[in-house]
């Protein structure tokens, strides 16, 4: 933590215990954990972001990240290469792939042989942006996306692509984008964790590429700036819910006895610590009620609950998730992680993207919907997007209707909506094979860039010293996309 | 030189302007004094100019050079000079930094850095004295300071207190009173055990009234198994130690051995010399002993991948990066990965540097790809049966009754029955056997009957039964046959069941050997050395210049020039006695572990960028008694813990916490939150739980369900979690199996790291999921229903004695009266609320897999329970204090 801060916080905090000592826990611990308390350090209202006033002007308060794990392909999506039809099972022109290395997968292949999507795409919304059939909930919010054609990445397999994504580096070892945006912004809300993980359930074959914890960590950041994940079976928030046999009533004896105590220790010893650990009891007693009345989705009115899809009712789902995604937003939880595996597909790629597609369409878009019927997508950015893009030769056997498609890093397609990106765009394009980038490439770096640029941080700006050096999201690169911005 | 003229600094300023650089602490307040380059001016240079004015030739801007004098003072190639000693007004830099036109000023305003007019101050003020330049501090080998003089030595108990107490003085401080009896026992207990003292041990320590009874506790503590366990729980952080791969699959591996190496050799007292040796090269040491090659584990628990797809010389490289850095930062302190790109733009360490310090770890017979095997080679056995051939032994007699089987199978012909075709796929009819006995009698009334659910048959079985039978190969015909004959077919029992029989002892016999003698990564040169290159910006696939294995020569000068060019020469070059950071860097962390924070703050970077130490000389006395002694690591510790600094009540004054919040000068005993571990095998030692076996493999304790499943590929050997049972259940938490994709929860809730990287520094948070752990873990909540038992049990008959009993158990100390009352307080409207629902009671007493003694009433021992539950929450008996 940058020092200065760190002493004023220091000093901060003991100043106002100092005053408050007298009190017993809850009084003074409501407080602490209040907005306003340390307000006067940050131009917003919110408690322990180490950036001052914003740097630049916020266009968006939180982000909603939708992660599609394995690498979703962007020749099914929103990568639409009609030219490919009259070339299936023709080679892949070495004037086109010029060399790049293709992973050890398909390296071994006498040919590469090329691939066309077997589903139709269509032109929709007022921009007349293609999507493909498999998202049609999707195609009827174009207008509201930027869809992004020419991302690309530095890395050609799952694991180390899924760190880069999310850290800005393939190697284990750096905070994770939510990380550093609570970092850098604080929290919003006094009873709920500042950076939010969900898993999804998924429709595709079993094997799913794995996810790992270092995605929401946070690396040599303080801990407390980690994702925490809530799940939707067993405690929402780990460790939340009191053993079997001790019922709220008792909880709080025992934290009343618990805080009395500790009071009388801080009297006798004085180390402001103690403090704290009284008030992040009460905050974990306020978090048991408001966890769970976060993940109470029953009290949603059916018109939203059908918006969302059948599938909302069944909690661990992409469609549960983006519900759950909304209700965490509306209470100014900062970052918002969905994760959802399935989405590698090396063989069997028709039926599988089939399966995922349905999984995540219409919850994902009634996400975007629901957000701006209430007027929170003007501050909320919503993120779809896999780790690297697929190649447009088959791996594995090759029929009209089925084969597989390879990881592919060069390009492939995200979307974004909300908190300050211009709706209704297609930005960047590849070539006839959706191999190269021809125009407007959009590294991963420039899109991190460019998501804490929506939230007022100027991504060169936000550091953090670590072995002697000033570590950002964006290592020593990135630049904001600005044709992306409204 | 010109005598520096002598001013007076405002401890504001100098405090703003170190605070707001490196965090660095200012030495003297108020004092006279000159201006210290290497504390005061080095980190502004540093941080704001070194990046195109420092070490890095390719980033050098204007031919300009301030990290050097003759860079500083030469001539420009604007021709004017930088700094012209004596005198800011002749000095480029002085002009420059004060300037107001945006073109001229430095640093540039795009760069975003900026120099306070704090550091303009100090800057001119240091080139008017003079511009005196010194090496970085950490490079220059450290002297043995003689201990400062000091007004009241009768303060002081060991040279230690003697610098400690100088600066307090020059500060105008006053160091505190010692400890009472008790908070010292507790407190040394925890820190070189890692666990709370007994009440035994309490009051043995109080009845203790000799002169040295302190002295004779340390001696105890330090000789008892646990010292070694608490000592490797650090080491491991540091060696990035892990039970799994760590990169996709992440499945499990067999490294535990290295970590029980650890605990040997801090209880062996090794010396830290040879201790690091063995670590990084002892596979190269003259007829190696296994113990030897376990040791260099160390380079072996970096993470690993068998990602499908992956390219071989990019992990090849990924993973001697690694383990240069990881070297550097444990035992340099060095932050050597800045050189994987690019020349470092601190320190004096440049590209070419580093990849012959890659050289060292650039010819392994390690295959980059792990293939997510248990013991990716090169592995060795450890153990009474490594050496012996036992163990091939019991695998030949495996693979002879293998064998015999296989023979059988050739040799029994089977013949269907005949039967009528309905009978057999029905089991019904009149004349028809049961259908149990049909099936063992004929093929076909087998497979129909394991139509449905073939789960319980091997996979390539279930895949042959999934084909109809006309259409299966004829080796898909004889797995069926086959596993029909050899486990169903009653016809063939007599055969097989003995063979069976011979077959499964043999592999007992083999299982309990093995676990006797389990294997261990180890590192392991090729005869013949790989070709090693710089590469540009650090692409595996961009090979520069050819270089050969070496070391940082602006370090440490290189060992003898015939020095092999092997890992053993890197590793003696370490430990060399010119060597000026590893002794230094040593003793630091040694230093956090009791303090909290270390003499240098970045334990992790004693170059440039890191923190100026707050006792320079008490580090390099410290340094320097280590070599001295031969390497002494438990000398070192005695050392520490016997000083009246480390004796000093930590009670925290408001004139002291607002003077020094972070108690860097020491003028109070150190006071902080337990390390994670400590925090669970305290609840587990004082509820009686704890099993305290040394060593073996890793153990899966309690962790909530799900949480593997929600990240883990489902190919993966870690993908499910089957917790542990028993003893698995109460071992010390440093035997917790370390899955690194999903590290167990209730650790990294208080800052255990990953352990995908290297970390010698955790972090140390106060949050709300903490709390959560502590009140609601099934481990937390069990172990408060056994210290409840406990309490009811051994503490007497009235409700005040049992509070007393587990107040004791849990903080060492009595509780005041008051305390006593809040127990009590709560005791009674526990017991009165689960009189009233006993059925809450019995549930509360059911969490956790011990019993609970049935001779107590439910509701007394629930309310207790709940007592229990308070006191292992209790901010005191999760602080060392």
């Amino acid at each position: 933590m940058n020092p200065v801060r760190e002493q004023i916080e220091r000093l901060t905090r003991r100043y106002f215990f100092g005053r408050t000592a007298t009190g017993i826990g809850t009084v003074a611990l409501a407080s602490l954990l209040d907005d306003r308390v340390m307000g006067g350090l940050t131009a917003e209202p919110s408690v322990g972001g180490v950036l001052g006033r914003p740097q630049i002007r916020a266009t968006a308060k939180r982000v909603i990240y939708l992660s599609m794990n394995g690498a979703p392909s962007q020749l099914e999506t929103f990568d639409y290469k009609p030219k490919l039809t009259e070339l299936f099972d023709s080679d892949l022109p070495d004037s086109v792939r010029m060399g790049q290395r293709i992973t050890t997968m398909t390296s071994g292949q006498k040919r590469l042989p090329i691939a066309p999507s077997v589903f139709k795409f269509g032109r929709h919304g007022q921009g007349g942006a293609w999507v493909s059939e498999l998202l049609p909930h999707t195609a009827k919010i174009v207008d509201d996306l930027a869809i992004l054609r020419s991302v690309n990445t530095d890395a050609i397999n799952h694991d180390p692509a899924c760190t880069f994504v999310f850290t800005g580096a393939q190697q284990p070892g750096r905070p994770s984008m939510g990380a550093w945006v609570s970092y850098g912004l604080g929290s919003l809300n006094g009873n709920l964790p500042t950076f939010v993980v969900l898993h999804s359930t998924w429709s595709s074959k079993r094997d799913a590429q794995a996810v790992f914890s270092r995605l929401w960590g946070s690396g040599f950041l303080p801990s407390k700036y980690q994702g925490v994940a809530l799940r939707s079976s067993g405690d929402p928030v780990l460790y939340l819910s009191n053993p079997p046999g001790v019922d709220s009533d008792s909880r709080r004896r025992m934290l009343d006895a618990l805080a009395e105590l500790n009071q009388k220790e801080l009297a006798t010893v004085g180390d402001p610590e103690i403090n704290t650990r009284i008030a992040q009891y009460e905050m974990a007693y306020r978090m048991q009620t408001s966890v769970p009345e976060l993940t109470n989705l029953s009290t949603e009115p059916k018109h939203i609950l059908d918006m969302y899809g059948p599938d909302v009712h069944i909690p661990g789902t992409v469609a549960s998730n983006c519900l759950l995604a909304r209700r965490l937003a509306e209470r100014d939880v900062r970052f918002i992680q969905i994760f959802q595996r399935g989405w590698d597909h090396h063989g069997n790629l028709p039926t599988d993207m089939r399966l995922q597609c349905r999984d995540i369409d219409q919850p994902c878009a009634a996400l975007v919907k629901d957000l701006k019927q209430r007027g929170m997508l003007d501050d909320t950015l919503v993120i779809w997007g896999g780790e690297f893009g697929r190649t447009v030769y088959c791996q594995g056997n090759l029929t009209r209707e089925d084969y597989g498609r390879d990881h592919h890093p060069r390009c492939f397609s995200m979307w974004m909506a909300g908190g300050g990106v211009k709706p209704g765009i297609v930005y960047g394009e590849t070539d006839d094979f959706s191999y190269n980038i021809v125009r407007d490439p959009v590294h991963v770096h420039d899109l991190n860039a460019t998501v804490l640029h929506c939230l007022g941080i100027n991504h060169e700006r936000l550091t953090y010293r670590f072995q002697g050096r000033d570590f950002r999201l964006t290592d020593v690169h990135g630049n904001v996309v600005r044709g992306l911005l409204a | 030189m010109p005598s520096p003229p002598i001013r007076r600094f405002p401890i504001a300023v100098v405090l703003a302007a170190c605070l707001a650089l490196t965090g660095s602490f200012p030495a003297v307040a108020g004092a006279t004094r000159h201006i210290n380059y290497s504390r005061d001016i080095r980190p502004i240079l540093s941080n704001s100019c070194y990046k195109c004015h420092g070490p890095d030739e390719h980033e050098r801007k204007a031919g300009l050079r301030l990290d050097t004098k003759a860079g500083a003072i030469g001539k420009l190639e604007s021709g004017e000079a930088a700094i012209t000693p004596g005198s800011s007004v002749k000095s480029a830099i002085f002009q420059r930094l004060t300037s107001h036109d945006p073109d001229v000023k430095m640093p540039p305003p795009e760069s975003g850095k900026s120099v306070s007019a704090e550091q303009i101050g100090l800057i001119k003020e240091w080139i008017d004295q003079g511009a005196e330049f010194h090496p970085h501090w950490s490079f220059v080998p450290p002297r043995h300071f003689p201990a400062s003089p000091i007004k009241t030595p009768t303060a002081a108990s060991n040279p230690i207190d003697r610098f400690i107490i100088s600066r307090l003085e020059d500060e105008g401080l006053q160091p505190s009173p010692t400890s009472d009896k008790t908070t010292l026992v507790r407190r040394v207990t925890l820190d070189l055990t890692g666990l709370p003292p007994t009440i035994g041990e309490v009051d043995a320590f109080l009845a203790d009234t000799s002169p040295n009874a302190y002295e004779k506790l340390v001696d105890r503590l330090l000789a008892s198994p646990q010292y070694g366990e608490q000592m490797t729980r650090d080491w491991l952080d540091a060696a990035r130690y892990g039970d799994t791969h760590g990169l996709h699959l992440d499945n499990e591996r067999s490294i535990w051995p290295y970590r029980d190496w650890l605990i040997r050799s801090f209880n062996s007292n090794e010396p830290f010399d040879q201790f690091a040796v063995e670590q990084l090269a002892g596979d190269l040491l003259p007829n190696a002993t296994i113990d030897q090659r376990v040791a260099t584990g160390f380079s072996r628990c970096n993470i690993t991948t068998g990602e499908g797809g992956a390219i071989d010389e990019e992990f090849y490289v990924r993973y001697a990066v690694d383990r240069v850095q990881t070297t550097g930062t444990v035992f340099l302190g060095l932050t050597l990965g800045c050189c994987v790109c690019h020349d470092h733009k601190f320190d004096p360490i440049t590209q070419k540097d580093f990849y012959r310090l890659f050289g060292y770890f650039g010819s392994l017979t390690e295959q980059p790809m792990d293939r997510n095997a248990f013991l990716p080679p090169p592995a060795i056995r450890t153990g009474p049966a490594a050496d012996s051939g036992k163990i091939d032994r019991l695998k030949g007699d495996v693979a002879a009754a293998d064998s015999a089987i296989r023979k059988a199978l050739k040799a029994f012909r089977y013949q269907e029955p005949v039967v009528d075709a309905r009978i057999v796929t029905t089991g019904s009819g009149a004349a028809a056997p049961r259908p149990d006995e049909l099936r063992s009698r004929s093929l076909k009334a087998w497979e129909a009957s394991v139509a449905k659910d073939k789960s319980s048959l091997p996979r390539n079985v279930a895949r042959a039964l999934e084909i109809p039978s006309q259409k299966r190969s004829s080796r898909q015909a004889n797995v069926v046959r086959d596993y029909f004959v050899e486990h169903v077919y009653a016809g063939s029992r007599s055969i097989f069941d003995p063979l069976h029989a011979k077959r499964d002892a043999a592999r007992r016999r083999l299982d309990e050997a093995e676990q006797d003698s389990p294997s261990t990564l180890v590192m392991q040169d090729t005869p013949k050395m790989r070709d090693i290159f710089v590469l540009v910006r650090g692409a595996y696939d961009r090979k520069g210049e050819k270089v050969l294995p070496g070391v940082p020569a602006a370090i440490a000068p290189a060992l003898r020039a015939d020095a092999p060019l092997n890992r053993l020469s890197l590793a003696r070059w370490i430990v060399d006695a010119r060597n000026p950071l590893t002794a230094r860097v040593i003793v630091n962390r040694f230093w956090q572990h009791y303090f909290g924070t270390g003499i240098v703050k970045t334990a992790e970077d004693f170059g440039a960028q890191g923190e100026w130490p707050t006792h320079p000389e008490l580090l390099d006395w410290l340094a320097t008694e280590l070599e001295e002694s031969g390497w002494n690591v438990k000398r070192i510790q005695r050392l520490i813990v016997t000083s009246a600094t480390y004796r000093q009540s930590s009670h925290v004054s408001a004139a002291l916490a607002q003077r020094d919040p972070e108690n860097r000068l020491l003028a109070r005993g150190p006071r902080f939150r337990m390390d994670a571990e400590m925090v669970r095998d305290t609840a587990l030692a004082v509820s009686g739980l704890l099993v305290t076996n040394l060593g073996g493999k890793s153990v899966k304790p309690y962790q909530p369900s799900g949480l593997w499943e929600a990240i883990g590929y489902s190919g993966s050997n870690t993908v499910h979690f089957v917790q542990d049972k028993g003893d698995a259940l109460y071992r010390r938490s440093l035997y917790t199996f370390w899955k690194r994709t999903s590290p167990p929860p209730s650790l990294t809730t208080f800052d255990a790291p990953s352990r995908e990287e290297c970390v010698v520094r955790r972090g140390r948070t106060n949050t709300p999921l903490q709390a959560l752990v502590l009140m609601n873990d099934e481990q937390y909540v069990e172990a408060a229903r056994q210290l409840a038992e406990r309490m009811m049990r051994e503490g007497g008959k009235t409700v005040a004695d049992r509070i007393a009993l587990g107040f004791r158990l849990a903080t060492s100390r009595q509780p005041t009266q008051e305390e006593i009352r809040v127990f009590q307080t709560l005791y009674t409207a526990q017991s009165a609320a689960y009189a009233r629902n006993r059925q809450a009671a019995a549930k509360l007493l059911g969490v956790g897999e011990s019993p609970h003694d049935p001779k107590w009433d439910p509701c007394e021992l629930a309310a207790w329970t709940m007592v229990a539950n308070v006191m292992l929450n209790l901010d005191e008996t999760v602080t060392k204090g």
